[in-house]
């Protein structure tokens, strides 16, 4: 009985290199362990035995079981190989170079007024968008820049003809309508739509009506920015502008605020930055936004009671900090869209 | 405005104060300090008197000629000079060799064209004195001596600080309100102005004035005075006044043009003065009628607008008021008589008229930031001594004054602790009274804190704000410390537009495109090409500054198009390009809406060569782009549907109009229309896609997804395929089978989705035919669906399909 048991795990050995499909595997599976198969056959050979062989042959023959699963289990994994290398075809190569292409990369006005938008969010400011045409009052008489006021003067306007009906700014009488030259006609819409308290920051496109230069663009950036809330100081400004600027700038950079002169706030400033870290514009105060606490007088053109209500505001030039911020020296880059250009910032 | 610091000298006492600390100090008032450049004649010890003692023509230069020079060194010196504006006998500034001129360059004793030149004769350009007379500065009437150092000849070189004035500060257009603020700075006492003429004015011109009446009618001249001087000697200005006007940037005239502005610099007060004798009988303020015109001093005709105000004599317009003057009432050299004028102009309507006629003067800037009334007197009687000192005129008394100074000083009510307030930090009241006194104004207690007088030649100090800024400008903005920390407001969410925007960029990004930013004023031809001529019209700016932008843009896709042929023509191997941003489009009832856009393009075939192809990029991928962008935007893919596009920016047959059956998405996608990236040097196709929203599709918050509960049985999926006519759109087709497909299930089960899977057109198909395949999926709620439900249910199908015209149900 031994010997013959030891034949047939032999013999199933031998067949078994031959299996290399799954259907070879099946029949061999069933010549050896199915209902007829040589190993099945000696295990009904079992009843015949005398109550004193069976211990001894029942041994015998699960050590050759188990020898025969082992081969089966061995051969499985022998096909499947076989069937997974056919469905997968050749290795691959991992040193050869994607055909895909890789990501895009946003641009970079795009990255820096995120990052903007980003570090007065954890200030609490929420982004606040308004019409680029916009209607005169909107844009001038609201901030307290009446017609033929010398301000007017700060900035060359782009205007559409009479004819041209904005959906977005309806005129509120026969003003003009115009591109907008600042983000600051966002604060007017939002004192007009919102109840205070409220921080909002905006960014947007401006307009102006000057020659494209390395610093002078048609069109720009701003970001602007308006806190309305009971008793806003001056002291809320400096606080605010402070961490924007390490946000922006790191820790080391510093501001000043250096008296100006805006038509909607009083008192205004030019606010300055100093920055170690600035390339060749290291320490030097160098302009970059103004501010100041919102003029009485635009608080109660917008609907506000300036004896309950205060506020300040600042607006910044998007282009202005990117350039800083990646060391850029001509603004017409921006607007040239060279993607040798644009993918420095991915 | 240049300000020199020896003109601020005449004001404050300046010792120990460097022209450094000033422009040091003025930026941290508000007077930003653009240039400060060095005027006059810097220090050269090299450069002597010189006399030419004698001179022949170069031999070999017909242009040079060469000079015996004697600087008083006890030689004869031999000097080649270009110039020709010298005679025998004349002194002249003589650089000796080693000098080094203000431009940089060095003096050698050398050769010019084979003739020995021991140093150079210098003009006053070279000299750094501004452009003088052609040729050399001739010294001759001076008189100086031999050898004499230059610098001796000439005062000590001038500071001059270029400021940028804001418009609220008309006082600081004159060098006493800039030194009044540098005063208030420093700490230091502004001097008393001396004046010697009588103050003092008369109602109505006497015997002894040049006019017999002095009127005003025009609302814009509330304050006119006019004085008249006689027996005025016309001729050039004495050195010192000609310094002054050449260091603030003014050519000098004559002495009674230069008084005037002179005192214009001084006082910020324009002036003007008219010849007398070619004024008809009076002068009158008033406004201008119907058709008349004037010739300006510039030479320039200028028809009148009828209500703008002019200075006229009895019969004509003489000056546009406040602004220019006429060519022909101005003082010549043969001028004896002049009437000099000192008024005050309505601001806003200066700088309309001056804006109007497309001129902007000293005087109409000035005038246009309200200059002070009670400086008008005071400017006409500074003049007044500087013609009876530089030009002998006779004073024949007081100015005539019609009107009265149209505003005075102010007095402000002032909270004791608002300027705290406004702060944020304490501040002690004697601070607060230091700091306004520091400026000229007058601080008195009072119940509630202050009282304090605002002189009127501050006219943007009006309120308790503008003392907030008064203050902090003389204190310090240094001493403001950062404010409290502050917390965010619950509930205030970013607005939609800009939380989309930041969601497709990062999506398309992904997608392998490359963010672009191009201009929104775009040219005609582009607005033609995308909204036709008769729309482009509508987006036609009224002002333009070039003509490459004269339109607002309607769509972003031209400027994607523009700089793929630009990245391919430079071989930078352009991707995707995207760009999201405002177009403006002409709707139905004829107005311009601003849309939020996002768009893309892409050159259909690989730019780059790979080892591997990929499939090139096709309009339907593109399709798949918008889907997505549009339901980041809150637009769901149902809402959408596909149509051919026509015309324009697109491919007739290859790309198709996006519409939102909701109204709050429109766009298209497909091939650019070949002919035209062709034109712009793109060889291979581009795919494009560009989907808009109006800024009012994201009014409302976004919905919070509620969840559904679904089956827990397995679905059914039939087949049926379709054979129509190659017209029939496939959306068309698939609507119907969902249509039959939905009716099947009715309220029992539910039709789960219908998708096309195959399109085939070939052989065993009949001609302009072709078939679609779409697989449709049940399910039930609660069970398995049965065989013959399910079979049933696929009977309705194909009897709705087969009630398609020329429709035929493959079986």
């Amino acid at each position: 009985m031994q010997q013959q048991l030891a034949q047939l795990v032999a013999a199933a050995t031998q067949e078994a290199s031959a299996v290399a499909t799954r259907a070879e595997l099946e029949a061999f599976k069933a010549r050896v362990v199915g209902p007829n198969g040589s190993l099945t056959q000696v295990m009904k050979g079992m009843a015949t035995l005398s109550k004193e062989e069976r211990p001894v042959v029942g041994k015998l023959i699960n050590e050759a079981k188990k020898s025969v699963e082992e081969l089966l289990a061995a051969l499985l994994v022998k096909v499947e190989d076989a069937e997974i290398a056919a469905a997968l075809g050749a290795s691959v190569d991992p040193t050869l170079p994607s055909p895909d292409a890789p990501a895009g990369s946003l641009h970079p006005l795009s990255r820096t007024r995120e990052r903007i938008l980003a570090s007065f969010r954890k200030l609490g400011f929420v982004v606040a968008e308004g019409p680029e045409v916009e209607t005169e009052w909107h844009c001038f008489d609201a901030l307290n820049t009446p017609a033929d006021h010398p301000a007017r003067d700060m900035q060359d306007t782009l205007y559409m003809p009479k004819a041209f009906r904005s959906a977005d700014a309806p005129r509120k009488a026969d003003e003009a309508i115009l591109l907008r030259t600042h983000t600051s006609s966002v604060q007017v819409r939002t004192m007009l739509s919102r109840k205070p308290p409220f921080r909002i920051v905006a960014p947007g496109r401006c307009f102006r009506r000057d020659a494209v230069d390395a610093t002078h663009s048609a069109n720009f950036h701003q970001v602007e920015g308006l806190w309305i809330d009971r008793n806003v100081t001056l002291a809320d400004l400096r606080g605010v502008l402070d961490f924007f600027v390490k946000e922006t700038f790191g820790a080391d950079a510093e501001i000043r605020l250096r008296p100006s002169f805006f038509p909607f706030t009083e008192p205004s400033f030019e606010m300055d930055l100093r920055s170690p870290n600035l390339g060749r514009l290291s320490d030097r105060w160098l302009e970059i936004m103004g501010c100041g606490l919102v003029d009485p007088k635009v608080l109660e053109l917008c609907g506000l009671d300036p004896n309950e209500w205060s506020g300040l505001a600042f607006g910044l030039g998007l282009e202005r900090i990117a350039m800083l911020v990646h060391g850029i020296d001509d603004i017409r880059h921006f607007y040239n869209n060279d993607t040798r250009f644009l993918r420095q910032f991915a | 405005m240049k300000v020199s610091f020896q003109a601020l000298s005449r004001h404050l006492d300046l010792a120990g104060v460097t022209a450094e600390r000033v422009a040091e100090v003025l930026p941290m008032l508000g007077l930003e300090v653009e240039s400060v450049t060095t005027f006059g004649l810097a220090p050269l010890p090299l450069v002597v008197v010189g006399e030419i003692k004698s001179f022949e023509k170069h031999p070999k230069a017909d242009r040079l000629s060469v000079c015996q020079v004697d600087v008083g060194d006890g030689s004869i010196r031999q000097i080649v000079c270009g110039a020709k504006n010298f005679k025998a006998g004349d002194r002249v500034p003589v650089a000796l060799p080693g000098t080094v001129m203000p431009g940089g360059f060095e003096i050698k004793v050398s050769k010019l064209r084979d003739v020995d030149s021991a140093g150079m004769m210098c003009s006053s350009e070279e000299l750094g004195l501004g452009k003088g007379e052609d040729g050399l500065l001739i010294l001759t009437p001076r008189q100086p001596a031999l050898g004499t150092p230059l610098n001796s000849l000439f005062g000590a070189p001038d500071t001059v600080l270029e400021i940028s004035v804001t418009p609220n500060r008309g006082d600081c257009l004159g060098i006493r309100g800039v030194a009044r603020d540098l005063a208030a700075a420093l700490g230091l006492t502004l001097k008393p102005l001396t004046v010697k003429t009588a103050a003092g004015l008369a109602a109505a011109p006497s015997a002894a004035d040049a006019v017999k009446f002095v009127r005003s009618s025009s609302e814009f001249c509330p304050y006119y005075t006019l004085r008249t001087l006689k027996n005025v000697k016309v001729g050039p200005s004495p050195e010192w006044l000609r310094r002054d006007l050449e260091a603030a940037g003014l050519r000098p005239i004559n002495n009674v043009v230069d008084i005037t502005n002179w005192v214009l610099l001084e006082l910020g007060q324009p002036l003007h003065a008219f010849d007398a004798k070619k004024v008809s009988e009076g002068i009158e303020a008033r406004p201008a009628r119907e058709g008349e015109e004037i010739v300006l001093l510039d030479g320039k005709k200028v028809k009148l607008e009828p209500g703008v105000c002019v200075i006229a004599d009895a019969q004509r317009p003489l000056v546009v008021a406040g602004v220019m003057g006429g060519a022909d009432s101005g003082v010549t050299d043969s001028t004896t008589d002049v009437l000099l004028e000192a008024a005050w102009f309505r601001p806003g309507e200066i700088r309309r008229v001056a804006r109007r006629i497309g001129v902007s003067t000293d005087s109409s800037h000035r005038f246009a930031r309200d200059v002070d009334p009670a400086g008008v007197e005071l400017a006409s009687r500074l003049a007044t001594d500087l013609l009876v000192e530089l030009a002998g005129a006779q004073v024949s008394g007081p100015a005539v004054a019609v009107g009265k100074p149209p505003r005075a000083d102010v007095t402000i009510e002032l909270s004791a602790g608002y300027v705290a307030a406004k702060l944020g930090t304490p501040v002690a009241d004697a601070d607060v009274s230091a700091a306004f006194a520091r400026l000229g104004f007058t601080v008195k207690a009072s119940a509630a804190g202050f009282s304090v007088l605002v002189p009127s030649f501050r006219s943007d100090v009006t309120r308790p704000i503008d003392l907030v800024e008064e203050f902090i400008r003389i204190h310090g903005t240094d001493k403001v410390p950062a404010g409290r920390p502050i917390a965010p407001l619950p509930g205030d969410e970013d607005a939609l537009t800009s939380v989309f925007t930041r969601e497709v960029s990062a999506r398309l990004v992904g997608a392998g495109f490359t963010e672009c930013c191009h201009y929104s004023l775009r040219d005609a031809a582009e607005l033609e090409r995308t909204l036709g001529a008769d729309k482009a019209a509508l987006v036609a700016m009224d002002n333009p500054l070039t003509a490459e932008q004269t339109h607002l843009r309607a769509s972003l896709v031209p400027g994607l198009a523009g700089a793929l042929a630009l990245n391919l023509s430079v071989h930078a191997d352009p991707r995707g390009l995207f760009e999201v941003g405002t177009v403006f489009r002409p709707q139905a009832d004829g107005t311009i809406r601003e849309f939020l856009s996002v768009a893309f393009a892409i050159v259909a075939e690989p730019v780059t060569r790979s080892w591997k192809s990929r499939e090139a990029f096709d309009a339907l991928r593109a399709k798949r782009l918008l889907q997505d962008a549009a339901a980041l935007a809150g637009v769901a893919s149902v809402r959408l549907s596909f149509a051919a596009a026509t015309g324009g920016l697109w491919q007739a047959d290859h790309a198709a109009a996006l519409v939102d059956r909701g109204r709050a998405a429109e766009g298209a996608c497909g091939v650019l229309d070949l002919r035209w990236t062709r034109s712009l040097g793109l060889k291979s196709s581009v795919i494009a896609g560009e989907v808009c929203f109006p800024r009012t599709a994201f009014a409302e918050a976004r919905k919070v997804p509620r969840f559904e509960a679904f089956s827990s049985f397995p679905p059914v999926t039939k087949d049926v395929a379709v054979i129509v006519p190659v017209g029939v759109a496939v959306a068309e087709v698939e609507s119907r089978v969902r249509q039959g497909a939905s009716k099947a299930a009715g309220k029992e089960f539910a039709l789960e989705s219908v998708n096309c899977f195959d399109v085939f057109t070939g052989p065993g198909l009949p001609e302009g035919h072709r078939s679609l395949a779409f697989e449709i999926r049940w399910r039930h709620a609660a069970r398995t669906l049965t065989d013959e439900e399910t079979n049933q249910a696929l009977g309705v199908v194909i009897a709705t399909l087969e009630k398609g015209a020329g429709w035929t149900v493959r079986r």
